[in-house]
Parts: C-alpha cells; structure tokens; sequence
C-alpha cells in the first residue's frame, strides 16, 4: 500500500487531475439526478408489524392526518358573518384536488342528530347561511345540546369554530400548505383570525426546514472551519488540499447516492457534517505530522518529507479510517432504511477521504511544495517546559485521579441517564414562539387536542360491536382516559354515536345519554343511523361487520410521554377486553410515529453496541493486542456515557437526530484513539521509557488530535445559531463529544496504555 | 312513437278505473294524468325499491299542459324523440297500482365484505299520496325492525317517516331532509331509486346505441339547480320499453361518480318491472346489488296496511 502510494507520487499530476476530474462529473450527476424525499411516511419501515397493521387500519377506517383551520371571532361565531365564513371556507377546500369532498369536517358539513317529541331528525345544522336572529339562535342552541359537536367544533367560549380537512400524508407539499394558508389567509377580516395547524403541517414543514437550515448552516460551517483550520495549520496549502479532500468526499458520497438514484432523505443531509468532521481529521494528522518532521529536519528534500509522511501516517489514516466506516455500516443493523442508507454512504464517504488524503494530498504537495515549519514548532522543540511534556508528566504522576475521574464521571452520567427520555414529538422541534408552534397551542387550548392516536379493538366475532357489555367497556375506557389525563381532551367512537341515539330517542333525556341494555337495540339504532344519517361518518368508527372499531383519541400533545401516559391507561383494560374476546391495538400517525421512534433508537444503540465492539476485535487485531481494543474503546464509552447522562440531566430527550449522534461519537473518537496508540507504539519501538513515550505522544498525537478537536468544534458550534432547534441541539451535541472524546483520549487512555505496559513487554 | 304514449295513457285510464273504487272527476285529462302519474310513481318506485318521498308533480294544471303539449307535440314530431320526452316516458311507465316484493339488498364494501339485508316490502298509491312499508327480515338484529314513508303530490309537503324500533318498542317519527341522501347505507340516493322528477333536468338525446343487444337511446341530464350532487347524467333507455338499462352519475366536478346497471327485468301481468339492478361507485369502490323475488302486482292491499299498528305487529 506504501509502495503504490509512494509510486503515485511520480505521477501527482495525473492522479490530481483525475481525481478532479471524476469530481466535476459526479458534480453534474449530483445536480441532475439528484431527488429529495421529504415524505416522512417513506423512513417507516413498510414490513414492520405495527407499521402493516396502522396502514391497514388506517385504510379501513380512512384514518387520515387533518389541516385544522380555526375561525376566530372574538365577538362569539354564531352571526351570519362567520357562519358564512365557515361554508364558504368548507366549500373552497372541498374544491381543492387534495381534498376529497367527504374529508372536510365544519358545522356546515356536520351531522345534528337531534331529538324531536315524537322521534329523530338527522339534518345539517345549516344549508342556506342564516340570516335572521331566531335562526341563528337556534342554530347555536342545536349545536350547543349536542355533545357530538359542541366543544369539538365549536370552542367551549364559543369564540372558535374549526373546519378540519383530512387528507393523506403524501399529499402534502410545502405549495399545498401555502395554498392553504392563501385561502386561510382570504378569509381574515377586522373580525376575523384564521389559524391553521394540525399534523401534515407540522410534519410536512419539519421536513421541508430541516433540511432547507441545514444547506444555510453547512456553507458557514465549512468557512469556520477553513479559518480555524488555517489559524492552526497556519499553512494555506495545507488547509485548502484538507478542505478540498473533505469537499471532493462529499461530491462523491452524493454522486454515487444519485447514481443509484437514491433520493435525499432528512439524516442523508447530515452526511456532509460527517464527513466534514471525520475528513479534516486525516488532514490535520498528515499535516501534523509533516510539519514536526520538516522542523525536525530542516532542509528536507519535498519527495522525501511526503514519503516519510506516507510511511509514517498511512497506516493510522488506513486504520481510523477501517474503524469509522465500520462504525456507519454498523447502522446496516437498523430497520429504518434511510438510516441505513446514511450509515452506508457516510462509510463511503470516510473511505473516499481516506483515499484523496493520501493521494490528493501528497500529489497536491508535489505540485504546489511543502508548507512551512510553523515557528510555534521549532521554539518549542525539545523544550522541556513543553505543555504537552508536562501535562503528560502530570497524568503519568497522578495516574489514579484519571481513573477515579473517569469512575465518577461514569457513574454520574449513569445517574443522568435514568432520566433520559424519547420524544417521538415533531412540534417540539421548532422553536417554542414559532407561529406553528403557538397555533398549536391556541387550538389546543381550546379544543380537545391536535394530535390523535387510534386505538383499535378487534374481535374475533362479527357483530361483537353491538354488544352493550363490550360497547360500555369502551365507553368506560374513554371517560377515565379523559378524566384521569389533562392531555387527553378528548375521544370519540361508536358509544358516542349509540349515547347520543339513546338519548335522542327518549326525547332527549339525560338519563339515557347511556349504552342502550341490549344488543338489537344498539343494532336497530344503527339501522336507524344509516337510514338518516351519513353512514360514511360510521364506517371512521367501526368496520362493516362490527367486528373492528376504531376509537380516536384526542391529545394536546404529539410528545412520546403524552402518547405513552395514554397507552397506559389503555393498558390497564385490556385484560377486560382480551376476556371479551378482543384484542388490543393501535394506529395513526402518533403511535407511528412512536413506533418509529422506538425503532430508531432501537437500531442506534444496538449499531452502537455492535460498532463498539467491531472496532474493539479490529484495534486488537491491528494492534495485535487485545488490551489495545480495550483500552481504544473507553474513551469512546465515556463519551457516550457523558452524551447520555448530560442529556438525562439537562432533560433534552433523544429524538432521531440526537439518538444519530453516538455514531458520531464512535466514527471521531475512534480516530483520536487509533492515532494515539498508533504513535505511542511507534515510541516504544523507538526505544523511549515510558514516561518519554508519554511525553512524545502526547506532543505529536495530542497536538493533531487538539487541532482536530478545535476545528470540528468550532465548525460545529456555528449549528448553535440555527433557527431550527433540532440543529443546534446537533451542534451542541457534537461539539460536546468531541470534547469529550479529546479529553479521554489524551487522559484515560494514555493512563490506561501506561499501566497496561503494552507494547513495553517485548522489549523487557 | 305517440300511438305507444296514448296506450300508455290508455292504460292508465283502465288502471284507473280498475283499482279506484270512486274515481274523482275532473276534467278527464287532469284526471288521467293525475293517476297516471301517481301510479307510474309508485309503481316504479316498487321495481326500484323507492320507499320515501315521491317527488309528484309540482303543478297539476302545468303537468297536464305538459302532457297536452306532449301528446299535440308528438304528432309532429313523430320520430323526434326529444331527450325529454324520453326521460318522460321512463317516468311515467307504469308498473302496477300497488305491489309487494322481497328485497334483497347487498352492500360491497372496497374490501369485498358483503352486508346483506333482507326486506319484505308493500307499496300502494292513494291518489294524492302514496303510501309504503317495509319489514326487516334479516340480519337477525333488525328482525322486523319497520319502515314506513307516506309521500304527497303537494311538492311542498315533506314525506313523512316512521319507524318501529321492536327493541325499543316504539314507532318513530323520522325526518330527513335531503334528496341526496343515500337510502340505508346503499349507493342509491332516494332520487337514484326513481324519484327524480323529468323537470328538475334538461335533456339532450346525445345518439342512439344498441347495448347488451337491446336499441337505446342516449340522454344526457344536466340538473337545473347548480348545487345538486351531480354535475350530469347520462341514461341508455331501452327503445320503446322505456327502462334506463344503464345510467352514468357525473360528480360536481363533473368526474364520473356511479354507475347503476339494470341486471335483470321482467314483464309482469302487464308491466315491465326492474329486478336486478347493481350500483357501483367508481370512486368509493363501494358496490350495491338489488334483487327482488316475489314480486306481486296489482294484488289489492288493504289500505290499512300502512299503519303505525302494523308496523309494531310485524309481519
């Protein structure tokens, strides 16, 4: 391998232009075959159990996400003003292509099964808008004695009115959305507010930002990282064949994902950030290691100074580079495809910057010359009161404070990460005084709640969702998990529909607003229903044959604890359902959503156990001792251990972007880690004690593995300017693991290589 | 083309005689057009199924101008059927005074499930209302659950609706007030089943066609009012039996919605009546089958058969 590269070195030119060349190509490639997915629904895994079960339950009841525009009139809705407003309104998104006809919910579209003297009336609360006072009057009284729409359209203060239009998730587009809010937007007067809000726009507008803030912050990211990368190297060459390294990686990592037409997915635009902060590091080492050399040896002929940086530095780039891409192909592991896809192509990319470093870098020196010997370099050669010297000095004397340090910190995070929890939330990724964040709330508030989950019963008996006995378990159900949780507002399902009938038939008596006693009268109101009302309506609660239902449950929040908090509840019934002969599950974009969350992690922390100890067999293969792996795998354990802890302690949930940044936290350290006892090996074997074998490491290692740190920190911290907090958490997150990872390796490791005595014993 | 009208008309004056017992004399033109229309309404409401209000004649006078104007139109137009004319004759095709059938009544699902109901079912016309009621036979849930609809000439009264509940014991009043409703959960509305009156549409005869073997014309149907459900219809009506073998339903934004295909019709005693008729709805993939058997016609109900007490007694 050292003899190609070095043979390369005669034909810089070539190489370079090459190299440059198939970088122009995939270039185009990238921007002509290149698609976004921006579609969440297409990261779920389609053969997962839970994931067939939602999509067939969500087909059978037409379980659809809803846009929820709010009509506010601080004067009260019932005038003919607003009452207009509303048809119209309903009228022009039942219009939208969509938007089926049926899908758009409003007191206009809305069923009033009233109670008459002698019997029922099942008609709309209003087809003409009404004009008069009497007329209206009635109307609002209509709405307000019947509980199967007041309060769910109409707000408790009677200020708000909704029209909810269902539509199907892949439906929306961030011109569908705009189109939305033009029309919310026409209807706006003195008097009248529109709010929108609901689950496609929160999720629709997340995918859409995500990756929108990240093509902002990236090309910032990369200029900060440019001039702290010049301010350490102090060397223009050296700075721009690293930059160019990292940036010709990343063209390649998407040229070959648009080759394979694969499109673009939210995690795939982390990928640049990846490779940007793995890239520079091979950079940095070769560069680290080229100017100690050429201040060593003043007077170096170039072809000589390169040859010794390639025999020297192939190795470790070879060998933190194997160990990063495996820790990315590890998330092969994970069931969520475009997870997998980023773990493949960052793989790619970390192997294709370890190719251009060592071909693009010693070509491009050839061309252009050697940097300078920074003068920090030569001051501080061989001085004894070099930092480095001492501070190795000082860890090889108080070796046990590292390791009580370390102890502490372990057990310290493991105390934070009881705490830890999951948020499978896509709301609590804006910024909290964001408008869609604050429309939110405003429904919320006055309403039962914006995000649903669907709980379905299924029997094995046709018919069974007449039973009273089953019926009244639901019903039951329903008011507990309404009454014990403020963030359930509300629930609905078939007993709503038969209390109501009841009721209705005994001339609106409050005592029967109850599940009817027998199972031909729930069936015969059924009947009754069908034949007045929508039956439409019926089959959003329950299958053809009564055997399925479908009750939808109301929440204030999409957050997984909210979701969870109600699946207990749920829990505790279902013996009494199983006894029943029914069987519990879910559905609906928040149990998915949920779901996918769990799936996530999952993956991650198992990807996260297998990579750690991949990398383990290979340093203690590489190394030829298993000490090696061992002791090479604890700084990368601690990180992650502090990036756990502090997030359970500073109560920051994991969320899929955050539960990604372990891989992160592998793919870096691991380098530092491979660098250091790369060189601390070569030390030893150049005859040093111990304590010079510190001190040097740590001086050449310890300095380029600073510089790494420094660069990739400071790059990243410019994520904590992004308007899009799941960005800056991943900024703050990342710098937060490179620190760590920086400090344990240039801490415990080096204690730990000292006390183990590795590579001392055949000398002795 | 008028010789059939004027048996028709012809018809309907023996009819007239036949079934009612002390004819009302008007002037004889008002009288035959009256029962003519009525019973024609009735009767295709029996081979339809059509149990709730009848959309009569918003004028009489004006409805026998019209057949005046018909029948003195039809002599010159001789072979010019007129899309009007044609929807006309689908309307007014008698099919018996009164009747009885057992209806079966198959409701598809996208998912192929099958409900199927059971319906025994007796209709007969009164002159100025016409009068139906109908007994659940199956699902056993609904046994002898009962369905009775009055509906009146006067287009300005609403049909009234009762309904027997055995569980709960009671009969109801019901009400409901849209002619797009669809009837029990079916894909046919009530004005799918026959009730839609000739005026409430301009015709246009688009051609002629022969399907499944049989000549027909082509009508296309715009609905006068601009909201109603359907944006156009079209009908393929069997020359000179004047029964729609086929009807496309055009939604309001004017894609095709359901299409109702005459399965299956029969002549009995004198009239030809519909008893297989499949509904499917394109865009629902929802499917409706009506099937009668038993049918019976001009069979002499008693007129007490339409009562709330018959419908707490069962059959």
């Amino acid at each position: 391998m050292k003899r190609i590269l070095n043979w390369l070195l005669n034909y810089s030119w070539l190489s370079m232009i090459l190299i440059v060349l198939i970088s122009v190509f995939t270039f185009y490639w990238m921007k002509t075959n290149t698609t976004m997915e921006t579609d969440l629904d297409e990261y779920m895994p389609k053969n997962h159990p839970a994931f067939i079960y939602s999509d067939e339950a969500e087909d059978i009841f037409n379980i659809k996400d809803g846009i929820i525009i709010a009509i506010e009139n601080k004067e009260g809705v019932y005038n003919s003003n607003t009452l207009k407003k509303v048809k119209d309104l309903t009228k022009e998104l039942q219009k939208l292509p969509e938007i089926e006809k049926d899908d758009v919910t409003s007191l206009y579209t809305a069923d009033n099964i009233v109670g008459t003297e002698e019997g029922l009336d099942v008609k709309a609360f209003y087809k003409k808008t009404p004009k008069s006072n009497e007329k209206i009057y009635l109307l609002a009284e209509n709405v307000r004695s019947n509980e199967m729409v007041d309060l769910r359209l109409v707000s408790d203060d009677e200020t708000v009115t909704l029209v909810v239009a269902n539509i199907h998730d892949d439906v929306f587009s961030q011109e569908f959305y705009q189109r939305i809010l033009d029309i919310s937007h026409s209807y706006e007067d003195d008097e009248h507010t529109l709010y929108v809000a609901g689950t496609p726009i929160v999720e629709g507008t997340l995918a859409y930002l995500a990756p929108k803030d990240m093509q902002k912050m990236v090309p910032i990211v990369i200029v900060v990282i440019l001039i702290v990368l010049f301010l350490l190297l102090r060397s223009v060459k050296g700075t721009l064949l690293t930059f160019f390294v990292v940036i010709i990686s990343t063209l390649w990592t998407f040229g070959l994902m648009a080759w394979l037409n694969i499109p673009i997915y939210s995690v795939s635009t982390m990928i640049p950030v990846m490779l940007i902060a793995i890239g520079v590091a091979d950079g940095i080492h070769l560069f680290n290691h080229l100017q100690l050399h050429i201040s060593q040896n003043p007077g170096v002929s170039k072809k000589d100074a390169i040859k010794n940086m390639i025999n020297h530095m192939a190795s470790p780039v070879i060998m933190t580079s194997i160990t990063t891409a495996v820790g990315f192909v590890s998330l092969l592991t994970s069931q969520v495809y475009p997870i997998k896809y980023f773990g493949l192509f960052t793989a790619f990319g970390v192997m294709g910057a370890m190719l251009f470093s060592l071909v693009f870098i010693p070509a491009g020196l050839m061309i252009f010359g050697l940097p300078k010997a920074s003068k920090s370099i030569k001051e501080s050669k061989e001085s004894n009161d070099n930092f480095a010297y001492r501070i190795a000095a000082f860890l090889l004397r108080h070796k046990i404070v590292s390791v009580y340090i370390t102890v502490f910190i372990i057990l310290i995070s493991i105390v934070g990460m009881q705490k830890i929890w999951i948020n499978s939330s896509f709301l609590d990724k804006f910024e909290k005084d964001s408008e869609i964040v604050l429309t939110d709330a405003f429904i919320n508030e006055k309403f039962g709640g914006t995000s649903n989950i669907n709980l379905i019963l299924e029997a094995k008996q046709k018919d069974q969702f007449k039973d009273p006995e089953t019926l009244r378990l639901v019903d039951l159900l329903q008011k507990n998990i309404e009454d014990s949780l403020d963030v359930v507002g509300d629930s609905f399902s078939l007993a709503d529909y038969l209390r109501r009938m009841n009721k209705v038939m005994h001339a609106d008596r409050e005592d029967y607003n109850t599940i009817p006693n027998s199972k031909d009268l729930n069936a015969q109101y059924l009947l009754l229903y069908e034949m007045s009302g929508d039956p439409d309506n019926l089959w959003k609660v329950v299958n053809y044959d009564y055997s399925k239902l479908n009750v939808n449950i109301q929440l204030k929040s999409d957050d997984s604890k909210s979701i969870r908090s109600a699946i207990k509840i749920i829990e505790q019934y279902e013996d009494r359902f199983n006894e029943l002969g029914v069987d519990v599950n879910y559905a609906g974009s928040g149990y998915k959503a949920l779901v996918f969350t769990d799936l996530i992690l999952e993956g991650q922390i198992s990807s996260l156990i297998l990579s750690l100890l991949i990398v383990m067999v290979l340093l203690s293969i590489m190394f030829r001792k298993i000490i090696v792996g061992l002791a090479a795998t604890v700084p990368l354990i601690l990180t992650a251990f502090i990036s756990f802890g502090l997030m359970g302690a500073l109560n920051i949930p994991l969320s899929t972007t955050t539960a990604l940044l372990s891989s992160i936290a592998i793919g870096i350290g691991i380098d530092y880690a491979v660098h250091f006892v790369e060189q601390y090996r070569l030390n030893v074997s150049k005859g040093f004690n111990p304590l010079k074998t510190a001190q040097y490491t740590m001086y050449h290692s310890g300095r380029a593995i600073s510089f790494n740190a420094i660069v990739v920190i400071a790059g990243f911290m410019v994520l904590l300017f992004s308007v899009f907090p799941p960005n800056r958490e991943l900024g703050a997150l990342i710098s937060l693991n490179m620190f760590t990872s920086f400090l344990g390796t240039l801490t415990i490791l080096l204690v730990i290589l000292n006390y183990s005595k590795v590579f001392f014993k055949k000398k002795k | 083309m008028h010789i059939i009208l004027i048996i028709i008309i012809f018809s309907g004056l023996l009819l007239t005689n036949e079934v009612k017992a002390e004819p009302v004399k008007l002037k004889v033109l008002c009288t035959q057009y009256d029962h003519k229309e009525s019973m024609t309404n009735k009767l295709k409401s029996k081979e339809n199924i059509k149990t709730k209000r009848i959309e009569i004649m918003k004028n009489l006078k004006f409805a026998t101008f019209l057949l005046l104007v018909a029948m003195v139109g039809n002599e010159s137009m001789a072979q010019n059927l007129t899309g009007q004319k044609i929807i006309e004759n689908v309307y007014y095709r008698s099919t018996g005074s009164d009747g009885t059938s057992e209806l079966s009544m198959h409701l598809i699902d996208s998912r192929d499930n099958e409900r199927i109901r059971k319906i025994k079912q007796f209709s007969k016309d009164f002159g100025k209302e016409e009068k139906s009621i109908m007994f659940f036979l199956s699902p056993a849930d609904v046994k002898n659950t009962s369905f009775m609809n009055w509906s009146y000439d006067d287009a300005s009264r609403d049909d009234d609706q009762w309904i027997y509940l055995p569980a709960l014991k009671k009969v109801k009043r019901i009400s409901s007030d849209s002619k797009d409703d669809y009837f029990m959960g079916s894909d046919f509305t009530y004005d799918d089943l026959g009730d839609r009156h000739p005026d409430e549409d301009t015709h246009k005869l688009l051609r002629e066609e022969t399907i499944d073997g049989q000549q027909c014309y082509v009508v296309e149907s715009t609905p006068k009012d601009e909201d109603y459900m359907y944006s156009k219809t079209i009908t393929w009506v069997i020359k000179d039996i004047w029964i729609g073998l086929k009807k496309e339903f055009y939604d309001e934004d004017g894609d095709l919605l359901k299409i109702l295909t005459v399965k299956k019709y029969e002549k009995i005693k004198d009239y030809w009546i519909i008893s297989n008729t499949v509904m499917k709805n394109i865009q629902d993939d929802h499917t409706t089958k009506m099937i009668l058997s038993n049918i019976q016609v001009d069979i002499g109900i008693d007129n007490n058969k339409f009562t709330e007490r018959t419908m707490t007694r069962g059959l």
